[in-house]
């Protein structure tokens, strides 16, 4: 179940990476055809970036692809890697994920009451900016859960045996 | 409390071997380090408070919105089979030359091994595409191997390469902390821009080296490495020729001119960059939904890979400067004997042996940030600093017994070829590595020339 929301969120996410390019590519037409610098939409390939890396951090960990150094993980043993997994989510990256987004959620209540729009002239107004903001707190509440998905799994495997 | 700084950074470097992600056990380890300094009454808390603003501050750098964009571009080059394609009709042009084969590798890694920024993967690419063929055609175990890992680092610390962007970026900001801390109020920059132009030249210097090398090798010891006889089937037309060289070189060309000219970003030239590898894909009839799904995808994994780990090293840092590491360095670092020489020589040896556990990406964004300002408070320049690490990194990663590259192409090489044939290959290459960084070090303006010529220093 778990593992089927960040996939699902992930493929959306990775869909905007496309679209990043094709912005970045307008914006350069833009820029150096028509001499027009267009700073909300520069804004947006920002936040496409933000939201691709930050929401699709869960799915990118359903599929193990965040970087480890495997020198001696790749030699264990399955239970080795399953004892290693629990182990890390439940002293790193559970605590980690709480306490981020605990203090996300007061800074993103910040940007909601203060109205924040873009500080550049001509950039984004005013309810995007917080509503982006809130990918601060996705990215925790997501990679949270995939993680707790992560530890189950690796108790199902060490009971296993 | 420095000691507390020194003993965080030993233990993760400990739990990073246990094999958990980097990213979460870089933050994870800083948080409970942080946690027990509060509750000791050592740790000011209200430091992690700031932490939502630096993860904002990382989502909206405008520099590094070009790491996904490279990102997609590199793996749609690689997806698309141009890499394989440029691959082969080189070594169909220069195979039936004596160690054509091996430089045309060397030539085809320095172009297109950069889009990734992990070493490993990028071996593996080199691996597969090119292991096979130079083994069937007779080159020795030992030249083969060496060549792959060295021509596979090599792509990631020739421009355009995620390694050089982001370096440039933790760089921009090492800088500016030195000169604050000078005293200088009105910092001079240094841009990703300055550290693609100031690679150029010892990155080609590197490939030069490379080729007389293998060059030398067909000449003195021809057994290692047989001129390919040409069967008639194999005969490539010029078009073919064109056709395969001609788009991939062109657009490499064009984005990193781009930037070199200053006509564009790097974040623009790397987005028209990508289009273009789009635009090639599409009409070699390379790119359906699926592949193209693949590349999203595979842009998407890399993209929050590295910038998860760029998240839980801010957190790292924050903890570690908290505990006063960073004075810690600086004084561990202004004791040395020798001065600037005596620092450096000690900062790349400490980043060499890092190298054997840590990717490119994790010491750049941990272990750069906390000597970075301190070296350049030196005196140093900033980019010679810059293309000093990444080519120091790059051989670490080809040392025998350690090296990343070697452990990885260790797993795609066919079983005949044994471990000790792959450290033999490359222990020449590290030889070449060594001789371009005492070149670069005794000429340092091998690397700041061509910066300061375009950008007028």
């Amino acid at each position: 179940m778990l593992d089927r929301l960040s996939t699902v969120l992930g493929k959306m996410a990775a869909w905007l990476t496309l679209v990043m390019v094709f912005v970045t590519f307008v914006i350069v037409v833009m820029r150096y055809v028509f001499d027009a610098g267009l700073i909300w939409l520069q804004e947006t390939v920002i936040w496409m970036h933000a939201f691709v890396f930050m929401v699709g951090a869960a799915y990118t960990l359903q599929k193990d692809e965040h970087v480890r150094v495997d020198i001696f993980y790749r030699k264990m043993s399955s239970r080795g890697r399953a004892l290693v997994d629990l182990l890390g989510v439940l002293i790193f990256l559970l605590p980690l994920c709480v306490f981020l987004g605990w203090k996300a959620f007061d800074f993103v209540a910040l940007s909601f009451r203060m109205h924040e729009a873009s500080r550049e002239s001509g950039g984004l107004p005013y309810p995007l900016i917080p509503l982006l903001k809130a990918i601060l707190l996705v990215m925790p509440i997501t990679v949270g859960l995939q993680g707790l998905a992560m530890a189950l799994q690796s108790l199902r495997s060490l009971r296993g045996r | 409390m420095e000691w507390v700084a020194a003993l965080l950074f030993l233990t993760v470097i400990v739990v990073l071997l246990a094999g958990f992600p980097v990213a979460f056990s870089l933050g994870g380890i800083a948080l409970l380090f942080a946690w027990f300094g509060v509750l000791g009454g050592v740790f000011n808390e209200a430091l992690l408070s700031g932490l939502p603003n630096r993860i904002f501050g990382i989502m909206t750098n405008e520099t590094l919105v070009a790491v996904p964009l490279f990102v997609f571009m590199g793996i749609t080059l690689e997806r698309a089979r141009i890499a394989d394609e440029l691959l082969e009709t080189m070594s169909a042009l220069f195979g039936s030359l004596r160690g054509g084969l091996g430089i045309s590798v060397t030539l085809v890694g320095m172009l297109l091994a950069a889009s990734t920024g992990i070493v490993g993967a990028t071996v593996v690419t080199m691996g597969l595409l090119s292991l096979p063929t130079m083994l069937k055609r007779g080159y020795s175990p030992e030249v083969a191997a060496g060549t792959i890992c060295a021509s596979g680092t090599l792509g990631q610390i020739i421009p355009p390469s995620i390694i050089l962007v982001m370096l440039g970026d933790v760089m921009t900001t090492a800088y500016q902390q030195a000169q604050l801390d000078m005293g200088i109020f009105s910092p001079k920059t240094v841009s990703v821009g300055d550290l693609f132009a100031g690679a150029l030249v010892p990155g080609l210097l590197l490939v030069l080296l490379y080729v007389l090398y293998i060059l030398g090798l067909a000449f003195f010891r021809p057994a290692t490495m047989p001129a390919h006889h040409r069967e008639q089937d194999e005969r490539v037309s010029f078009i073919r020729v064109l056709r395969a060289l001609v788009p991939p070189l062109l657009l490499i060309l064009a984005v990193l001119g781009s930037i070199l000219a200053g006509f564009a970003t790097p974040t623009e030239a790397a987005g028209v960059g990508a289009m273009g590898a789009l635009l090639m894909a599409a009409v070699r009839q390379q790119l359906d939904l699926e592949r193209l799904q693949e590349i999203m995808r595979g842009t998407l994994r890399i993209s929050s890979m590295v910038f998860l780990i760029l998240i839980g090293a801010s957190i790292f840092s924050l903890v570690f400067r908290g505990y006063g590491g960073d004075d810690g360095v600086r004084a561990v670092l202004e004791a040395l004997p020798g001065g600037v020489v005596g620092a450096v020589v000690v900062v790349m040896l400490v980043m060499f042996l890092l190298g054997f556990v840590l990717d490119f990406i994790e010491i750049t964004f941990v272990v750069v940030p906390i000597v970075g300002p301190v070296l350049l408070a030196m005196g140093l320049d900033p980019v010679w600093l810059g293309i000093m690490i990444a080519i120091n990194l790059q051989t670490s990663f080809l040392t025998p017994p350690f090296g990343f590259a070697l452990f990885y192409l260790r797993g795609v090489a066919p079983p005949s070829i044994t471990t000790a044939q792959i450290y033999r290959g490359a222990m020449p290459f590290v030889a070449i590595q060594l001789l371009a960084l005492l070149l670069l070090a005794a000429f340092p303006a091998l690397v700041t020339w061509l910066p300061d010529r375009i950008y007028g220093g």
